[in-house]
């Protein structure tokens, strides 16, 4: 008996030990790319939020000091709270188009057979890979007072003088649309893909139109990947910066651009540290306002 | 009759919403169109219809050094933050897929996080964290290469966490342990029966990785020492300053080039399964 509890707590010893092992093992894979990803960015988040309580005076640039000074510049200045409704009113506006226009092409891509559903997926990926200036250049070439819009639009003698359409509002969401666009496709599609078709079958054959079913059926079970799609595309269009300062032109500022400018062309850190920190925050605010409603919708 | 009406209209329905879909990826695609349409323009100033057409942009993309010092840097760049990259997310992935133990979950948020954060923001902040290193450390890390490739890599962890931990959920954990259960040891069983297994997963990783870092903007701009320029950044200043065929042509090389890396990674591994 006493030779069976010893072997019982040799056996208990033996799973700790290998416990121990596998647990260091764990560590030592985890381990460099933790510290890495610490390192590189958790530590650098925190010296910027310390540089956005410092002071700046023209001519010393950095002053030490602590102060909330830069934020209530940027909340009591019409410039730069222009800047940041601006901002949300484009993420808002390409949110909500970018949900509606790629759900018919998410929904096909979800539910073709074709064998050539790979090409189309690389035709939607490919535009995401190549980059937002290349991307906007094809927009430049389009909007131009001799593009190909105005030209085509005088052709057909819908408009007598070329219409200004570069450095617009209008340019900006259609290119920010455009780049947003594979990314709320490719997320539909994917929890598209993850719906079992005979739901939907179900519903067909209970007499359900195909709107009927949309709403009732697919909508409620799509519902978090819609949530999912609009989150990126929203955190994506909050931060954009090369489609706004290529057809948004210097006049329309967008907040990318705005902490841009201040830290490389007016070398004011804090503010641009300020800037940077309301930018994170709005951001990270706004989606986790959207992931509790939907979640709370989704519970009910 | 009425049954009639309501077939027509379920087609009519039909062909509408295959329109739609049909319209947005035309939309998606269409900036690439014209860009390579101007690119073959035979005068320079971006006016339709075109005089004619000429390849001779492409030519004198080779005198504009901008553009191939910063295509060189930008590959150079690249292929180390996806090599390191790896080094780093792959046996994270293997770790997150593999061990339960405690702060599993918010470890892996953390790896997670470089995507979340966005670019703008990154930037300023590992800029601020090099000016603090440069400052204790009396190192020129500011606009350094070394810090350039760093910052890189911290974007392409998060594919590389991912995509590997996703390939490695889909593997049936009992080969694994019948090639113990023979006598195969840890390193033996991961690379004779792991690693081949999730191969699809890494190279994914690894093509993900190398185009998220080569088409890297926002976070870049603040990155770049004096004189060197990645391939987006010239072009985007370029952008700033004008459109023409030049750039135009240096934007179907690049449409080229990602569409080849695409291309030979889609023999590899199914986009359709990864993205």
């Amino acid at each position: 008996m006493s030779a069976s509890a010893t072997d019982d707590s040799l056996a208990s010893l033996a799973a700790r030990e290998a416990r121990g092992g596998r647990l260091s093992t764990a560590g030592f894979l985890i381990g460099p790319a933790t510290v890495f990803v610490t390192i590189g960015l958790l530590v650098p988040i925190l010296i910027l939020f310390r540089y956005s309580l410092n002071d700046f005076k023209p001519g010393l640039l950095m002053v030490d000091a602590l102060t909330i000074k830069q934020y209530v510049l940027f909340f009591t200045d019409p410039y730069f709270l222009a800047a940041f409704w601006r901002t949300l009113r484009v993420a808002i506006m390409v949110t909500a188009i970018c949900l509606v226009v790629a759900f018919p092409l998410a929904y096909k891509l979800a539910r073709t057979q074709s064998r050539y559903k790979n090409v189309l997926i690389m035709l939607v990926v490919l535009p995401l890979f190549v980059g937002n200036a290349v991307r906007a250049a094809g927009w430049m070439t389009a909007f131009g007072n001799k593009g190909f819009v105005n030209v085509s639009l005088q052709w057909l003698g819908l408009i007598d003088e070329p219409i200004r359409i570069m450095y617009t509002e209008f340019a900006v969401v259609v290119g920010i649309v455009a780049v947003n666009l594979p990314y709320v496709v490719l997320t539909l599609q994917s929890v598209i893909e993850g719906i079992d078709r005979v739901v939907e079958e179900a519903a067909f054959s209970l007499g359900a139109d195909p709107l009927t079913m949309a709403r009732r059926v697919l909508w409620p079970l799509a519902l978090p990947g819609f949530a999912a799609g609009a989150i990126f595309c929203f955190i994506l269009t909050m931060n954009a910066y090369a489609t706004p300062v290529l057809l948004g032109g210097p006049q329309f500022v967008m907040m990318g651009p705005l902490v841009y400018v201040q830290f490389a062309v007016k070398s004011n850190w804090p503010f641009g540290a300020a800037v940077s920190f309301v930018l994170m925050t709005a951001t990270l605010l706004l989606t986790a306002a959207a992931n509790l409603m939907v979640l709370r919708r989704y519970r009910n | 009759m009425n049954t009639l009406a309501s077939i027509d209209r379920r087609i009519l329905g039909r062909w509408a919403f295959s329109g739609a879909a049909g319209l947005t990826l035309g939309f998606i695609l269409l900036p690439l169109f014209f860009v390579t349409w101007l690119a073959f323009f035979r005068q320079e100033i971006p006016a339709f219809p075109p005089d004619g057409y000429s390849l001779k942009w492409f030519w004198a993309i080779a005198k504009h050094d901008k553009f191939v010092q910063g295509f060189w840097l930008s590959l150079q760049v690249a292929i180390a933050a996806m090599v390191i990259g790896l080094a780093l997310g792959v046996p994270a992935a293997l770790c997150l897929a593999r061990y339960r133990f405690f702060g599993r979950e918010p470890l892996s948020s953390l790896l997670l996080l470089p995507l979340v954060v966005p670019g703008i923001v990154l930037g300023t902040s590992i800029y601020v964290f090099h000016v603090e290193l440069t400052i204790a450390t009396e190192l020129p890390v500011i606009g350094s290469l070394a810090g350039l490739v760093a910052g890189h890599v911290l974007v392409v962890i998060p594919w590389c966490v991912r995509l590997v931990a996703a390939s490695l959920a889909g593997v049936d954990r009992s080969v694994e342990e019948a090639a113990q259960s023979l006598g195969a040891t840890p390193p033996v069983t991961f690379f004779r029966i792991t690693l081949p297994t999730i191969r699809p997963g890494i190279v994914a990783a690894a093509l993900f990785g190398f185009v998220v870092s080569f088409g890297n903007l926002e976070m870049t701009l603040f990155l770049v020492g004096v004189g060197r320029t990645t391939l987006p950044i010239a072009i985007l200043q370029y952008l700033e300053w004008r459109i023409d065929p030049t750039i135009a042509a240096v934007s179907v090389l690049q449409i080229l080039l990602i569409g080849a890396a695409m291309a030979v990674t889609d023999r590899f591994v199914k986009l359709s399964r990864v993205v």
